[in-house]
């Protein structure tokens, strides 16, 4: 079944056309964005229940991007009627205006080019089997208290089992004088926590799934319940990390957060713009193995990172960002690629209607290769097999990786030993990452449980992944 | 719209509720080297409204509760309809009894901030200058910035009769500086801003530059082992958070936490600098229209206060804390020079450093740090720290420095013996 439209947006969509036309009585170019997006998220663990709706990527409201004919300036409110409008403009106008009461001395402002506004109208939905909407709360927290006792049932050292379920039904109308674009998007995530303790020492594991879809994610859920417990008793056993440079294989997971936060943000156009990216000048240059086929796109695979249109109104693409090894070209928002002089990829987007568009990723994977786990396993003498990856950061000028993962398993003469450490700290250079990579397993496998931010804020939902790779990696 | 909501919970016979208003507005201005690329102003208004029901279950009595936000100019159906639907959500919430905070109207509290009384723009343009006011050089310069003067009212009604409303302004963003020679690099910081310390983040900008020229002379890693290391600023805020989180009445009540009034947690012996936590009251209320006030978190290292959100509070049988959101810690009596005394890794700057609470586990990539060997002084970019906290507390030297940001005012430095570094050779 496909997404509806908004009610709310088809009911007021002559209001924002006459805002439109309103500022371009005033201004060569403008454009209105429309957003409304509802999301409920459920929660269980061993003591508390929780049903929420919104959050943070629930938001209704509006932002008016003008162009003065050299430089852009942006409105964002929430309240739009008939009788607002003149005051609403108003707003705006003043806006556009405020260059000379917060230029400090010495500061211009930028000026641009005209905006190229080609004509396109389009309406789009994502499909879904079983609708978020439809499905009961009492049968959600049903299945949710059903897996997380499934958890807690795997040990009785286990401190708690936590399982949650959120989805988000988002819709957006683009206008501006070429465009006219709808598009209505359903994703659901979910997850499973595990809390294991002895004495004052805690551990927990995490796993996440997510589709774009509804609720029919939760019959994937199940299975993750056990596995996610006997994770968390193993790491009580775990050990510190023997600092050092490792062969290693990465799990879809681990793979998707180097590819993310290793190699992504460092492809961010924005950032070419500013001079922040090393990757600028290395197009056109190996920076990978030639095993490595780098995509991202909100049409370059079905996950938490797809949409039809970005937030500047430029459809969708499928970018390959590295070919075999070779930089090929980045990712991009409008007002970047203006600059840059490059065609802009559909990766200008913003965390709500609140805040900025910059260029920001979307579905970001690694294709596959033709390597069997087991082999790449086999393959190694003493290392380590990375999973649960936890948390990362850019570093797209100096290519330097940081990125924490929850547990490496030990491989000794092409076994797994039983051992595990944890936590992990992975660092080094990127491209020596990237050129290490020896061995991929041939299916890419997604997943969009988390968040990206710019730096510490603007989060947004991607998703990333990949196949099992066999790479050398300092790990302390 | 307020009235609104109530005369809607009203007519759907909802008589256990919460209403959260933040009506705010903001300038903001993004800047690419010494331009504005971008102007944005924001004028928004968002309510979350609340909703519990108390019911019995197979003989056991339950408080359940659900949320939904509420927009602006929202048709009466619609409100209903969204109101209605989290009402009965609430009904399978099955989490213990518990009530709301109870009080009364009281009079609009207005910001304190040296920020009130003027515009987002004017502030925007004081906190601009400040930034910009750092010369650039050829090698050495301000990449580009982001500032977002922010400017709220927050008003929060019950059902048990809270009617509280007061004023907040931040001015906060981020900038990036870049230096070209010897190698071309970047360092990232940010900054948040409850009052006008323009002098001080003039200063920081000027350190920033500083720092990141001595980044682009640091090419090395240091030497894989254990370290005495120096951590300042906003580390020492990620490095204490543990104990804020440890002691949050939900983590206790989850028993996720063990922490209780009394707890010598900073461990039974203390070689180094003994704790002291006041959690500060950055806003009159917080945002379920409980009154904040300073309290004393930790004391010589002893567990003073449990805290949290009132549910909490009242599952634990203590009083209804509020949540805070800030802490001040005394300065400690050894001046930074002092410790420099002695060999040190004083980390400026971390890809991003993280603090477990779970786990105690605090780490991070190393982007820059000075490496004191004893006789000379060295730039050392790359590796990582992997540190434990519950096994090193004990040891921590406090700064008497101090530094001050909208979340954290105090100890410039700590310094922590035997912490593992993963280097150039591995350990």
């Amino acid at each position: 079944m496909k997404v509806k439209d908004s009610p709310y947006i088809s009911r007021n969509r002559a209001l924002f056309q006459k805002l439109l036309r309103t500022l371009l009585e005033e201004y060569p170019y403008a454009s209105v964005l429309a957003a409304d997006s509802r999301e409920k998220t459920y929660s269980v663990n061993r003591r508390l229940t929780s049903i929420r709706g919104g959050g943070m990527m629930s938001a209704r409201g509006f932002v008016a991007r003008v162009f003065d004919g050299s430089r852009w300036s942006e409105h964002s409110f929430n309240e739009i009627s008939e009788e607002l409008l003149p005051a609403i403009a108003a707003q705006i106008r003043e806006t556009a205006a405020m260059s000379e009461r917060i230029l400090p001395d010495g500061i211009r402002e930028n000026v641009y080019a005209a905006p190229d506004d080609a004509q396109n109208t389009f309406r789009g939905s994502t499909e879904y089997e079983i609708d978020p909407e439809q499905t009961g709360d009492d049968a959600v927290l049903a299945r949710l208290r059903e897996i997380r006792d499934r958890g807690l049932a795997y040990s009785d050292r286990l401190l708690d089992c936590s399982v949650q379920v959120n989805w988000n039904r988002t819709s957006k109308l683009f206008l501006s004088p070429g465009k006219d674009l709808e598009q209505n998007i359903l994703w659901t995530t979910a997850s499973v926590s595990a809390v294991a303790a002895r004495g004052q020492e805690i551990k927990n594991s995490r796993r996440s799934l997510s589709l774009l879809g509804g609720m029919e994610l939760l019959d994937q859920l199940g299975k993750q319940a056990e596995e996610t417990a006997a994770t968390a008793m193993e790491l009580l056993d775990s050990a510190p990390m023997p600092a050092g440079e490792y062969e290693c294989v990465c799990t879809p997971e681990v793979t998707g957060m180097i590819v993310h936060e290793a190699f992504g943000h460092g492809v961010e156009m924005d950032m070419f713009v500013k001079k922040r990216a090393r990757a600028e000048q290395y197009v056109g240059r190996y920076v990978a193995s030639p095993l490595v086929t780098m995509h991202d796109g909100a049409v370059s695979a079905s996950q938490t990172g797809s949409y039809f249109f970005d937030d500047e109104g430029t459809m969708a693409k499928d970018t390959i960002v590295i070919d075999k090894g070779i930089l090929k070209t980045g990712i991009s928002d409008y007002q970047s690629a203006m600059i840059l002089g490059t065609e802009p990829t559909g990766n200008g987007r913003r965390e709500s209607y609140r805040r900025k568009a910059y260029t920001r990723m979307t579905n970001t994977w690694f294709e596959g290769g033709s390597d069997r786990v087991e082999d790449m396993i086999a393959s190694i003498s003493y290392g380590f097999l990375l999973e649960e990856p936890s948390s990362g950061m850019e570093d797209p000028k100096n290519w330097g990786i940081q990125c924490m993962v929850n547990i490496a398993r030990e491989i000794r003469d092409g076994r797994l030993t039983g051992r595990i450490f944890s936590p992990i700290v992975l660092t080094g250079y990127v491209p020596d990452l990237l050129k290490s990579i020896t061995m991929m397993s041939p299916a890419p496998e997604l997943s969009g449980g988390g968040f990206c931010g710019k730096g510490y804020k603007e989060w947004v939902k991607v998703s990333d992944g990949g196949p099992y790779v066999k790479a050398r990696i300092r790990l302390g | 719209m307020i009235e609104r909501i109530i005369q809607a919970l009203n007519d759907l016979q909802i008589c256990k509720y919460s209403i959260q208003e933040i009506r705010s507005r903001s300038a903001e201005a993004f800047y690419v080297r010494r331009r504005q690329d971008l102007k944005r102003r924001t004028t928004l208004t968002d309510y979350t409204v609340s909703v519990y029901r108390d019911f019995e279950k197979d003989g056991r009595r339950f408080t359940g509760d659900s949320s939904v936000p509420v927009y602006p100019g929202m048709e009466e159906s619609e409100l209903k309809e969204s109101l209605r639907t989290a009402y009965h959500a609430a009904s399978f919430v099955t989490n213990p009894c518990y009530p709301l905070v109870s009080g009364s109207k009281e009079a609009p509290v207005p910001s304190q901030s040296g920020f009130a009384g003027k515009s987002p723009e004017e502030n925007l343009k004081a906190v601009a200058e400040a930034i910009f006011a750092a010369e650039d050089t050829e090698d050495v310069f301000i990449n580009s910035a982001e500032i977002f003067a922010e400017q709220w009212t927050s008003r929060v009604i019950n059902s048990s009769g809270v009617d509280v409303s007061w004023e907040n302004w931040n001015l906060n963003g981020e900038y990036v500086i870049q230096c070209l020679s010897p190698a071309d690099v970047e360092t990232h910081h940010t900054f948040s801003l409850r009052e006008p310390d323009l002098a001080i983040l003039q200063k920081e900008v000027a350190d920033a530059m500083t720092r990141t020229k001595d980044r682009a002379r640091a090419d090395k890693p240091p030497k894989g082992g254990r370290y005495t290391v120096i951590l300042s600023e906003e580390h020492v805020d990620t490095l204490l958070s543990y104990y804020v989180s440890r002691s949050d009445a939900s983590r206790v009540y989850q028993h996720y936490s063990d922490y209780a009034p009394g707890q010598a947690v900073q461990g039974e012996e203390i070689r180094g600098d003994a704790l002291t936590v006041i959690l500060k009251a950055a806003a009159p209320y917080d945002l379920q229209g409980v009154p904040l006030h300073d309290r004393t978190l930790l004391e010589n290292g002893v567990l003073q206060t449990i805290h949290g959100a009132p549910r909490f509070c009242y599952y634990l049988g203590i009083e209804p804390t509020g949540i805070y959101r800030s802490i001040q810690v005394p300065t400690g009596s050894t001046p930074l020079a002092e410790m420099k005394k002695q060999p040190y890794l004083h980390i400026v700057s971390f890809s991003d450093f993280q603090m477990d609470s779970f786990s105690g586990h605090f780490g991070g990539e190393i982007r820059l740090a000075y490496l004191f060997d004893g006789e000379t002084v060295k730039t050392v970019t790359g590796g990582s720290v992997n540190g434990i906290l519950p096994e090193v507390q004990g040891q921590m030297i406090f700064s008497k420095e101090r530094c001050r940001s909208a979340r954290y005012d105090g100890p410039l430095a700590v310094s922590i013996r035997n912490v593992t570094v993963a280097g150039i050779d591995g350990e």
